[in-house]
């Protein structure tokens, strides 16, 4: 029987890889991902969750483990945040060139100094060029949904990439929301043990991560965005499919709402988008066509729906938690690059708020959704960049 | 068993290894290649008739070490003085430098050695011997082939004894090479230095007219037969006993007699004879004239003397070929045809054809005619010569028969002193080898040499070959005697010796040691490589990095 529990999304997090049945689990404690690990332990230590659990002494030596655990053939879970994500950088390249499907929820954590152990997308963005699958989730029951969806997805022979399930520090990773645990029974049919092609095996010995010259390297570069397109089709699919299965869907690739007639658009990551739903319904109260996209998959980055969107729209208003320094927020630039060639831009406004875990709740959402309609009817955009309540 | 895939779609979605043997190290299979250090054949040597080791030499004067340097050369080559003077050079022929900016200057520098060490070279406790022998062997003929046979073969520690018809020793050395390309107390020092190895020297003293042969013959236990060739070709028209030959006259200015035969002197022929008689006829004040029955392009000369002969201001007279010669008032009327050239003969060169009634009459004070020499064998017993006259040798052991051999032009017909001296080394060799009882080789052939794409030319700094100094036409055709080019400087030599590419030799350099990802290269004492097989990886940096082409990526066995 399927069971509600109400606890934190960590916790939560805990909970999908012990009924991913994964195999093993190699992580270092960082805040605020600590408590996804302890609960882990705990669950290993008594026994209810049948995993190896490797104690690291940092998160590089973490993926190190994860890279040979995978690389033996099994699944593999590991978790982390901000500073403990970026030390992980140069493994991270190695699981994803090797083609291992590690999954690993991070913790969306603002990068110091100045210290600061609250919400935001730069850690996670600063590694999106790793070659690793990325989800930004926006409520406890998408974490648990998606760590099972994201197995499915990462270990298809199409696909083979390592995958990060994004979600931002405290918002998610403490707090307690009820989530639906489906039948472990219906779990296993719906995701059955990874079998992979070449796995590392004493008696029939291999070793990967070898070198590749010049002539071939490109290729095997080809193959992983070939991969990236794969996961793009099956990204949907896989949702739709778990939807049937358990009743949740997360809207595949760009979680829409009211989307349809909407002149103007708000597209959001993570739980902005959670409270740009409360906004939009809000606004429409006042008569302004207004409608939410919450991006869910930004690598793959989803340029098609984008683009369809755009055909539906007059302005996109783009809310990013982080900043690309020297340029600006992710999600703007990207969406700005997914329409280049296309016919009839929509007008775009981008805003970066909640940096280092401010609070963007929906009433901050109207507004910035206010003052885009009001570029929208001069059909002029004032100001390309606006930092959100940012203090004189 | 290794599978290089061919296409994208046989690719495995990452890299995946499986062993090969002796690919497992202690990190892994790695390696479907694995590194190898080897010596190959740089193109100097390669096209060096004697096979000079050019790059070992490079690389001891880049160590300081002058005198070991030109040791190297020793032995291959026992007078460096000489050939750094005249030899034809092959081996700047296919330098690997010229694809990058100018050859090296090797003639130069091994003049430079080779002058070096003439001084030390007759000083005893220079050379090391090998114990000394009780096999005798004589050598008929004291040209470079001659001599250098007896240098090896006395430094083998056999008893050697030169006979030499001619006062002196040298052969063309002494006798046709003129003095200002070879001056003469160059070879004589040479001679002096060999004769001081031990060696006894019967000069004056002509085998099968002096001494008979079968008295050679019984008294040595082998024989070289190494005398040349002296006799001039005749063209085969009337008239040619109003000519004197090309090496009658080199000889007669050699031995001291310096004087021009006449003001208007023809010199016949394009090879080095006629070029070298010219140019010593315009430095005895005549002013003489080539005949040639082809054009410049056909002539067997080296074209850096017919180059030389040019500025010097001689004049060349192609497409013309002496029909008859005739005496008129003490001058020398020479009745030429007009020629042009058809198909290519046997030689690759095109056929010269007579121009029908083109007649015209040249005149001259002298004609000296040198279209070519070939070996006197009447000396010789018949039993060693073939139908046409010529020696009946092996030209790579030089054997003849039993224990007698022969080796240089006597052989090949008229070459070059380097070939002379390789050959001559060559037959040393072969008698060394008779006379212990062994199976009589030939040296084995050299492999193909290396390429420039197997030379990193990145590591090398663009730079201007070392020239060495010449003298300016109206200053150098004043002297018969002064030599008509200067030596290169010892900078300039390490120069030379650093512009190197030292093709297929380790030059030492631990750029391998520097790359190698995997801390897998270990540097010996002489900074030469070794391959830690426990961690090198195949990933080949060292083999692509390496300026010298010496370090090879050898497939793994299945």
């Amino acid at each position: 029987m399927a069971q509600t529990v109400i606890d934190t999304a960590n916790h939560i997090a805990a909970y999908a890889a012990k009924a991913a049945r994964v195999q093993v689990v190699a992580a270092y404690p960082i805040t605020p991902q600590t408590s996804i690990v302890e609960r882990i332990a705990e669950l290993v230590e008594s026994g209810e969750f049948d995993a190896e659990y490797i104690r690291v002494e940092s998160e590089h030596s973490a993926m190190a483990a994860c890279i040979g655990a995978a690389a033996a053939g099994v699944r593999t879970f590991t978790a982390t945040a901000a500073h403990g994500l970026v030390l992980m950088h140069e493994p991270l390249h190695w699981a994803s060139g090797s083609r291992l499907p590690i999954v690993m929820p991070v913790v969306n954590r603002a990068l110091g100094p100045g210290w600061n152990i609250w919400a935001d997308y730069t850690d996670s963005m600063s590694q999106r060029d790793t070659g690793w699958i990325q989800f930004y989730c926006a409520d406890n029951q998408e974490v648990f949904d998606t760590i099972i969806q994201a197995y499915k997805l990462c270990e298809n022979e199409r696909v083979l990439l390592p995958t990060m399930i994004c979600l931002e520090a405290f918002i998610l990773s403490h707090t307690y929301m009820p989530v639906e645990i489906p039948d472990q029974e219906k779990i296993d049919d719906f995701l059955p043990p990874y079998k992979p092609k070449w796995f590392l095996d004493i008696n029939n010995p291999l070793s990967h991560a070898n070198i590749v010259s010049p002539e071939w390297y490109m290729e095997f570069r080809y193959m992983m965005q070939e991969s990236m397109e794969n996961a793009k089709q099956l990204i949907p699919e896989i949702d739709k499919e778990y939807g049937k299965c358990f009743g949740f869907e997360h809207g595949g690739l760009v979680d829409k709402y009211k989307c349809e007639d909407a002149d103007l658009m708000l597209l959001t990551m993570g739980t902005i988008g959670t409270e740009a739903r409360v906004a939009v319904d809000n606004l429409r109260k006042k008569g302004l066509n207004v409608g939410s996209a919450r991006v869910r998959v930004f690598r793959p980055f989803p340029k098609e729906e984008i683009r369809k969107l755009a055909e539906n729209t007059q302005m996109f208003a783009i809310i990013d938690r982080g900043i690309s320094f020297g340029m600006e927020g992710f999600l703007a630039e990207e969406t700005k690059a997914s329409l280049c060639n296309q016919k009839d831009q929509p007008l775009i406004t981008s805003f970066i708020a909640g940096l280092g875990g401010r609070d963007v709740p929906f009433k901050t959402i109207e507004k910035i959704a206010e003052k885009s309609w009001e570029y929208m009817r001069r059909g002029r955009v004032e100001e390309e960049t606006v930092w959100v309540d940012l203090r004189e | 068993m290794v599978v290089v895939p061919k296409t994208r779609k046989e690719m495995p979605v990452t890299t995946l290894s499986v062993p090969t043997v002796g690919s497992a190290g202690k990190t892994g299979f790695w390696r479907d290649f694995r590194p190898v250090w080897v010596e190959l054949v740089s193109p100097c040597m390669y096209d060096c008739p004697a096979n000079n080791r050019i790059p070992q030499i490079f690389e001891k004067i880049r160590n300081g070490k002058l005198e070991e340097a030109a040791k190297i050369f020793l032995e291959t080559n026992p007078f460096p003085s000489i050939t750094g003077r005249v030899c034809a050079h092959f081996c700047e022929e296919h330098c690997n430098r010229v694809e990058y900016d100018e050859v090296i200057s090797i003639r130069s520098v091994e003049r430079f050695l080779g002058d070096y060490i003439l001084e030390r070279k007759g000083e005893t406790g220079f050379h090391e011997f090998s114990a000394e022998k009780d096999k005798k062997v004589a050598i008929i003929g004291s040209g470079p082939a001659g001599l250098s046979a007896a240098y090896y073969l006395r430094k083998m520690g056999y008893k050697v004894t030169i006979f030499e018809s001619e006062e002196k020793l040298g052969g063309m050395l002494t006798y046709g090479i003129p003095p200002y390309r070879l001056p003469k107390q160059t070879v004589e020092k040479e001679v002096a230095a060999l004769t001081k190895m031990g060696i006894e020297v019967k000069t004056g003293t002509a085998v099968g007219k002096d001494v008979k042969f079968e008295d050679v013959q019984e008294e040595f236990d082998a024989v070289l037969l190494a005398t040349g060739a002296w006799k001039e070709r005749d063209i085969e028209i009337p008239g040619e006993e109003f000519m004197m030959t090309g090496l009658e006259f080199l000889k007669g200015v050699n031995e001291g007699q310096k004087a021009s035969p006449g003001m208007a002197v023809a010199v016949i022929g394009g090879g080095n004879t006629s070029i070298d008689a010219a140019r010593t006829l315009k430095r005895l004040g005549a002013k003489p004239t080539i005949l040639y029955r082809r054009t410049e392009k056909e002539m067997p000369a080296v074209s850096e003397e017919i180059t030389k002969a040019k500025e010097d201001g001689i004049e060349f007279r192609i497409l013309t070929q002496p029909v008859k010669a005739s005496k008129k008032n003490g001058k020398v009327m020479l009745k030429c045809i007009k020629m042009r050239l058809g198909e290519p003969d046997d030689t690759g060169r095109r056929r010269p054809i007579p121009i029908e009634g083109s007649e015209f009459i040249l005149e001259f004070d002298a004609v000296i005619k040198a279209i070519g020499e070939k070996p006197d064998t009447t000396w010789i017993p018949k039993i060693f010569l073939n139908k046409q006259g010529w020696v009946k040798a092996d030209s790579a052991t030089g054997v003849v028969s039993e224990n007698i051999f022969a080796a240089g032009d006597l052989v090949s017909g008229p070459a070059t002193v380097v070939e002379a001296i390789a050959a001559g080394r060559k037959a040393a060799r072969s008698i060394n080898q008779l006379l212990n009882g062994e199976e009589i080789k030939p040296e084995t052939s050299l492999e193909k040499p290396v390429k420039i794409e197997e030379i990193n030319v990145e590591y090398y700094e663009p730079k201007e070959r070392a020239k060495a100094f010449e003298f300016p036409p109206e200053e150098r055709t004043k002297s018969l005697d002064k030599d008509e080019t200067l030596a290169i400087s010892l900078e300039e030599v390490e120069s030379e010796a650093h512009r190197c590419f030292s093709c297929g030799y380790c030059r030492a350099c631990d750029i391998c040691w520097i790359f190698c990802p995997d801390a897998a290269v270990e540097l010996k004492d002489d900074d030469k490589p070794e391959f830690d097989y426990d961690y090198c990886k195949g990933c080949g940096i060292c083999s692509t990095e390496c300026p010298c082409g010496v370090i090879i990526m050898e497939r793994e066995e299945e």
